[in-house]
């Protein structure tokens, strides 16, 4: 058995981490398949013993005899009624409504509570709460995760660099952090937000400008206790370049702090995304958000059904995080038994 | 006169279950010291720590036995009881003085509150006890000692300070673990003919508890030896070294390392300081101008021959592990080394690079000196792949199964990570991941330091069994003369960063010159 698969059994022999592991990845990759889960158009349909693909391809009215250039739009009469003729089906995915999908043909005034065309209601607008949750939950997530990869990464080179060449490197770089630390982040995200278009890769790359700090103190720390350690000297006595013991002697002996923290970074971030979201600072409007449901489930407070889902999803995602997170740092301690 | 008792005391430990202490049985009368004698592990301490009720329940269990004080078993005694007798009556010295002082108090505050809770509440008598209690135990300058904190003492001082507050109560029994251990050489035996005085002076009795046999030897009269937590031997320690029965006892008397050597050096130079200095700056503010140095070594002069062992010993701060970082070109330095006929304080960083697989260096802490994350065969097999890119994993398996044997490991050892092994097999590990870069002169810094005796003969042998094979230099550090003796040809005495005496071992014991030098063969018990 190698070392990884000790810790795998390790990991799962907890059955918090094994249950978090679970629900979350279970419902992180249905979510990645959120196009054929939950989408106004049809997966498969056949039209006149022809057969259509509408989800990843477009097909434009004039493909199904219509007037328009445009779209096809598979919930109007005109569509509908050539998927109810004779010979003609289509396949709808589980929830037939996408993010930004408005349901025109409903009674119910908007937000409408849940009913069996709108499983989990609608918002403000008359979209679909369950898609834009799912769609939401995909894009927080993927956010975090990009916002974490690239906070480590920056963190660990400039933590390393500090840490392991010390003297005027550290001091210069310390000094550095301090003055770009001490500015202030979120009225810089606010005028940004104003100068540019807002976007997603504009939130990534301004949250990353001042993520990575923490993290590089920590990791710092870590390198200036290592350096000193004698299997260093030893590896620097046996001729290796700094880059390799950098590599191989003490980063994965400092890894520690930075698996501490991978939970709370990627819950933190996701955190980020859904505040900035709710103050209305973050990604473009129609973009599904967590944040943005929020928003409206306090704007529209008797429509329970967007709040209530929101703060579940919300929970239970960073819940199963921390799990996650928790259970991998304890599995790769080697001193826990 | 029996003053304390244990009977068949059996300890074992919660969570392993393994047995700890297996039927310890022993007795102390008044005015004696008992000594007990063992290996890490053996259960020695735990003996200690039993008699007054230490021992962490939530770990340990106390199986069977009885410890018998003033007609009393400890064992079944109530906490407040054991409070009330604990430094009164049976008192305690550690190991570590650094450790067992409250660094954010003064002496005298921590010294007053052993007197107040068991001696007397009158403001005026504690201060004049304080202070007596610190002129017997030899500090100079009463006042500011106990006007100090910890860290403002030296560690023999700090120890002393431990002394008079384990004292101060005038205990019957004294139980000191290890007290000497982490001290220099030269303190060991004056810490100890302070505890011997005080012992005669006030009738009280002792437990010296020690894995350093000369020690034992000198200041005990009876001795008792551990081993697994089985008395093995017990005895008038006169006895007990003349004449030992059991073998484990036989085994540790002849540990105590002879002369080991056996082949003569060459006298070629291999390795050749010139006018060695080295200086550390101190916390300088940003904006100075005068920048204020430590100086760890200066002007030191000394050379190694090919095939030679050189030892160099010295008390710690003495500047010894500065001198090895800096034949290890791991510091900067002022002067020149010359190795092998060639000056490496002219070569640049990579150049020193290319030339280190011919110097190498063993460390003191087999602990840390193996990187945990990597296993054996990643660990040796390093430094070959520094040198050589393009060497096959066949290749480097069968070099690395080759050290192994010449360490005298088992090849299937290689894939086992540095936790997995024991002190003194992590150290042979060590020995071969310097090996592995054939190099010319190894630098051992205290190689046996941390390692039971037995262990550190064998750890011996080998070092010069692999000389006499490969005829390699060695530069052999420590602060222990007894260890340099045995292995080295030519002995430099180092203390405060010069070179105060040096000359072959046979002279330098016999005839010494200095009073530093004489000073520590007598405390090293050489004379």
């Amino acid at each position: 058995m190698n070392k990884y698969n000790v810790y795998w059994v390790k990991f799962l022999k907890n059955k918090r981490n094994k249950y978090s592991l679970l629900v979350f990845g279970f419902i992180f990759i249905l979510s990645l398949f959120a196009e054929v889960l939950s989408n106004d158009k049809p997966i498969i349909m056949s039209i006149d013993s022809k057969l259509y693909f509408p989800i990843i391809m477009t097909y434009s009215d004039k493909h199904f005899d219509g007037y328009f250039d445009t779209e096809a739009d598979y919930k109007d009469n005109f569509m509908t009624q050539k998927i109810a003729m004779k010979n003609n089906w289509a396949i709808f995915p589980l929830n037939p409504h996408s993010y930004d999908s408005i349901n025109l043909n409903k009674s119910t005034p908007n937000p409408a509570p849940p009913s069996q065309y709108n499983y989990l209601g609608t918002d403000d607008r008359g979209r679909d709460v369950l898609a834009r949750l799912l769609y939401g939950f995909r894009l927080s997530v993927l956010f975090a995760f990009a916002l974490t990869a690239i906070g480590i990464l920056i963190g660990l080179f400039f933590g390393a660099l500090q840490g392991y060449y010390a003297g005027k490197v550290d001091l210069y770089l310390q000094r550095f952090i301090e003055i770009w630390g001490s500015m202030p982040e979120l009225y810089l995200l606010i005028i940004f937000s104003s100068l540019f278009e807002p976007s997603v890769l504009l939130l990534i790359v301004l949250l990353s400008l001042f993520g990575w700090m923490g993290l590089s103190d920590y990791v710092r720390a870590e390198f200036l206790k290592g350096r000193n350690m004698e299997y260093v000297i030893a590896a620097r006595t046996l001729g290796l370049s700094d880059t390799k013991i950098i590599l191989k002697h003490i980063l994965p002996n400092s890894m520690v702090s930075v698996i501490t923290f991978l939970p709370f970074r990627i819950s933190g971030a996701i955190l980020v995304l859904t505040s900035l979201d709710f103050l209305g600072l973050g990604v473009p409007p129609d973009t599904p958000s967590l944040g943005e449901l929020l928003a409206q489930g306090k704007e529209n407070i008797e429509a329970w059904w967007l709040s209530i889902s929101t703060f579940l999803v919300l929970t239970g995602t960073l819940l199963s995080l921390i799990f996650i997170g928790e259970g991998i740092r304890e599995s790769l301690d080697s001193r826990s038994e | 006169m029996k003053i304390l008792e244990i009977k068949n005391l059996s300890l074992k430990s919660k969570k392993s279950n393994a047995l700890l202490l297996n039927n310890i049985s022993l007795t102390l009368n008044k005015g004696e010291t008992l000594g007990i004698v063992g290996e890490s592990g053996s259960g020695k301490t735990l003996t200690g720590l039993s008699v007054t009720g230490l021992l962490d329940s939530s770990i340990f269990e106390v199986i069977s036995g009885e410890v018998i004080y003033s007609k009393q078993n400890l064992l079944a005694c109530p906490e407040e009881y054991l409070r009330s007798i604990r430094t009164k009556k049976i008192s305690m010295v550690f190991q570590e003085p650094m450790l067992s002082l409250n660094p954010v108090q003064t002496i005298k505050k921590q010294l007053d509150e052993v007197i107040k809770l068991h001696v007397t509440k009158i403001k005026k008598d504690i201060n004049s006890l304080s202070k007596e209690i610190i002129i017997k135990t030899g500090l100079e300058d009463v006042d500011k000692t106990l006007l100090s904190y910890p860290h403002m003492l030296s560690g023999g001082q700090r120890q002393r300070v431990m002394i008079a507050i384990a004292l101060v109560c005038k205990p019957d029994i004294l139980i000191a673990d290890e007290p000497t251990t982490a001290l220099d050489v030269t303190l060991q035996l004056q810490i100890l003919d302070l505890l011997n005085n005080f012992k005669i002076e006030n009738s009280m009795s002792m437990i010296l508890v020690s894995h350093d046999l000369d020690l034992i030897k000198n200041y005990s009269d009876h001795i008792i030896i551990l081993n697994n937590g089985v008395i093995v031997e017990d005895g008038l320690t006169r006895n007990v070294f003349e004449k030992p029965k059991h073998e484990y006892t036989k085994k540790l008397i002849l540990s105590k390392p002879d002369k080991i050597i056996t082949k003569n050096s060459g006298d070629k130079k291999i390795l050749e300081t010139k006018n060695l200095s080295c200086r550390f700056p101190l916390n300088n503010p940003f904006f100075t101008k005068n920048k204020k140095y430590f100086t760890a070594l200066s002007n030191v002069n000394i050379h190694v021959n090919i095939g030679e062992t050189v030892g160099i010993v010295g008390e710690s701060g003495s500047g010894k592990t500065t001198l090895a970082m800096a034949i290890m070109q791991l510091l900067n330095y002022d002067g020149n080394i010359i190795f092998d006929n060639k000056d490496l304080s002219m070569l640049s960083n990579k150049g020193i690079r290319k030339y280190r697989n011919n110097f190498q260096i063993v460390f003191q802490d087999p602990f840390s000196s193996l990187s945990p994350r990597l296993n054996i065969l990643e660990i040796l097999s390093e430094g070959l792949v520094a040198f050589n890119k393009d060497i096959k994993y066949n290749e480097l398996f069968d070099i690395c199964t080759s050290l192994l044997s010449e360490v005298g490991l088992s090849n299937d050892m290689l894939l086992r990570y540095p936790h997995q092994f024991s002190g003194g097999q992590r150290q042979r590990i060590a020995i071969a991941r310097a090996l592995s870069m054939k190099p010319k002169l190894i630098i051992f810094d205290e190689p046996t330091s941390a390692l039971d005796v037995i262990v550190q003969k064998n750890i011996l042998e080998l070092i010069v069994s692999l000389q006499e094979k490969y005829s390699l230099s060695y530069c052999f550090i420590s602060h222990d003369l007894k260890v340099i003796k045995s292995i080295s040809h030519r002995i430099y005495v180092i203390k405060d960063s010069e070179i105060v005496e040096t000359n072959s071992t046979e002279n330098i014991l016999n005839y010494p010159t200095s009073d530093y030098t004489k000073n520590l063969i007598k405390s090293s018990f050489l004379s």
